[in-house]
């Protein structure tokens, strides 16, 4: 298994150790797989389904359907822009729709640069300050298009740091 | 033993017993997606949602455990409410493509839309959200996910029943559809049962798709002769041509059927498929070939210098008038009903170690007739007695290696040129299981009997009757007027 490390391994038995079951540590090891490497690769999926033997389609029914896993490589900023209901009354299609005609990209592309990914996410859980974007593991709430563009400008020019990744 | 009262009836059932379940014990049916009685309850599809008195909520009939005292509605206005709001909901996305949709006619949406709905969706056809249509996956399915309602059925049937788990929900929420790993077939051996419980059109097969509408159909109850399993089918057909073959659930063999046994309708309309006789290579009337198989029986002088050998691949019938041809015509002791195999499922599921139909009912013409064992068949083969041999094509592979090197006359009876022998000198055509009756008895020691879907081609008869004019060719009559003539004296106990 090349994709699973001796490290990553070790790591992986004492997080398998703290549930009744080896399966149950299953999102937190794909978290773990995705901080070593920034996304959860296909072939990754593969070898974490062999070493905590369960079905392969088991383990890629769980990345799909969580979007915090990243399928593939992202930008230094993952802007995720919520999708859901109380975001999507608060304004969160205008917020979208602004982001894509500014950074020129769709959903699920990254710019040139590097720099910013676009995605939408389902409900970040924040709805009381709707409409609501995470960049990387940092929520940003009650946008309006003035906040976004100081936002945008100040993480590309290093005035402000989003944590994770 | 909890008691409760469904639409006004009262019933006690057994603890543990669903509302669903309960309900149909009193005739009162629920709609239904994703509950299946053989698979793990998954509640998702919201089909079910009954009123219980004092309950906040509609629950699901399909997960809610039957309690002491229960009221329960599954007719008030609410859940006829419920109804039409989760039909409407199961076809936001629905692509409506019923004309070039291989479920039409046996649809569940279909259905449930006239039985409970009728109502116009809210929703515009522009937005529905797209997905893959036809694709192939494995040798015998292809999937539609458009069409899917994410019941995930197959999902369980992949996790439950024959435990390969290819199958899983991906993505989420509106954009969520079945699929497995990419690249991989989905191939476990048991696959068409997914279109059979996919109670939508998003799993079809392979092989019915536009063959056939469903309303055309003749549905004939019969046994699958694919292994000494013997499941209970159902043979669908219409004009005299077989299109499918269906699992007839069961509590004594089967609840599903394996994709193997769903193709052996297709020997009997196949190209090579047996209408006459064959003398070595040339095709030849069915009767002057009999008469030739009658001559080259008497031509061999002596009743010792023939021998008869039964076959697990043929009914008790047909078997028994072998035994009576060996017995009383032609009055030969070489005759052998000595087939024993190891019988029992090999797979933990439904396929059998025991790949021929009938070994079991063999045993009962051995019993009723005697014989001698298949190794002293063999050897009095091998020493050159024996000048003819006569059986049902696959048996003759029991006695390969002698027959090479022994080279007797053979005369075998079978229904497909494939399974014609190279030493086979004369061939008699006889009709298949789907076009005669017979009587097997399955691993298990149950008789079953086969009941003819469509008509055998012009000319072709059951086994037993070639057996009683061979008979009668010889100079003696075997008095065999019907296939219950030919089960006098076996005992089935």
């Amino acid at each position: 298994m090349p994709f699973l490390t001796d490290e990553f391994k070790e790591k992986a038995a004492r997080l398998c150790a703290k549930y009744p079951r080896k399966d149950a540590a299953l999102i937190p090891l794909l978290l773990e797989l995705q901080k070593e490497k920034g996304f959860v690769a296909e072939d990754a999926m593969d070898a974490l389904a062999k070493f905590l033997e369960l079905p392969y389609a088991r383990v890629k029914g769980v990345v799909t359907f969580y979007t915090m896993f990243n399928r593939e490589p992202v930008g230094k900023y993952h802007l995720q822009v919520c999708r859901n209901i109380s975001c999507h009354m608060a304004g969160a299609p205008d917020i979208l729709a602004h982001l894509k005609g500014k950074l020129g990209i769709a959903e699920g592309e990254t710019t040139r640069d590097g720099l910013f990914t676009l995605s939408t996410v389902e409900c970040l859980g924040a709805c009381g300050a709707a409409p609501v974007m995470q960049v990387n593991d940092d929520y940003f709430e009650s946008l309006t298009v003035e906040k976004l563009n100081t936002v945008l400008d100040d993480l590309k020019h290093g005035r402000l740091r989003a944590r994770g990744l | 033993m909890p008691k409760l009262t469904i639409d006004g009836k009262t019933i006690e059932v057994a603890k543990g017993t669903t509302l669903l379940e309960a309900a149909q014990q009193l005739g009162v049916y629920i709609p239904r997606y994703c509950y299946h009685p053989r698979l793990s309850v998954s509640g998702n599809c919201r089909m079910c949602l009954v009123e219980v008195e004092k309950a906040p909520k509609l629950v699901t009939a399909c997960s809610t455990e039957a309690a002491e005292g229960m009221t329960v509605r599954t007719d008030s206005e609410k859940v006829k409410a419920a109804r039409k709001d989760v039909l409407e909901f199961l076809l936001i996305n629905h692509p409506l493509d019923c004309p070039i949709c291989d479920q039409a006619g046996e649809c569940g949406l279909q259905d449930y839309y006239m039985e409970y709905s009728l109502k116009k969706s809210r929703f515009s056809r522009e937005d529905k959200v797209r997905r893959g249509k036809r694709r192939p996956l494995g040798p015998n399915l292809v999937l539609d996910n458009e069409r899917c309602i994410l019941c995930t059925r197959c999902v369980r049937f992949c996790a439950e029943v024959t435990k390969t788990s290819e199958l899983e929900v991906m993505e989420r929420a509106d954009h969520s559809f079945i699929d497995l790993k990419e690249g991989k077939a989905l191939d476990n051996g048991y696959t068409l049962n997914i279109a059979d419980i996919c109670p939508v059109g998003a799993w079809t097969s392979r092989d019915f798709r536009f063959k056939q509408r469903v309303w055309f159909l003749k549905k004939t109850p019969t046994v699958c002769l694919g292994c000494a399993t013997g499941c209970q089918i159902e043979a669908h057909h219409n004009d005299n041509t077989i299109y499918r073959i269906m699992p007839r659930p069961n509590a004594e063999t089967n609840t599903w059927l394996c994709d193997q046994g769903r193709m052996t309708y297709k020997a009997v309309q196949a190209g090579d498929r047996l209408s006459k006789g064959v003398i070595r290579n040339g095709v030849i009337d069915l009767e002057p070939a009999l008469r030739e198989a009658a001559t080259r029986i008497d031509a061999a002088h002596s009743a010792a210098a023939v021998a008869v050998l039964g076959s697990p691949w043929l009914s008790v019938e047909d078997n028994a008038a072998l035994a009576r041809l060996a017995k009383d015509a032609i009055k030969t002791e070489s005759f052998c009903f000595d087939l024993a195999a190891e019988q029992g499922i090999k797979d933990g599921i439904l396929i059998n170690k025991d790949a021929a139909p009938n070994t079991a009912g063999v045993a009962l013409v051995k019993a009723a007739h005697g014989g001698i064992s298949l190794g002293e068949l063999a050897s009095r083969l091998a020493s050159g007695k024996i000048k003819v041999l006569v059986t049902e094509a696959r048996a003759a592979a029991f006695l390969k290696p002698v027959l090479a090197s022994a080279k007797p006359l053979l005369i075998v009876f079978a229904t497909n040129r494939a399974q014609i022998p190279p030493e086979a000198y004369a061939t008699l055509a006889y009709a298949s299981y789907f076009e005669t009756p017979g009587t097997f008895v399955n691993y298990q020691g149950l008789r079953r009997t086969t009941e003819p879907a469509v008509n055998a081609r012009e000319g072709v008869k059951p086994l037993w009757t070639l057996v009683s004019k061979l008979a009668a060719y010889s100079g003696a009559s075997l008095k065999l007027d019907s296939p219950e003539d030919a089960l006098k004296g076996i005992d089935f106990k």
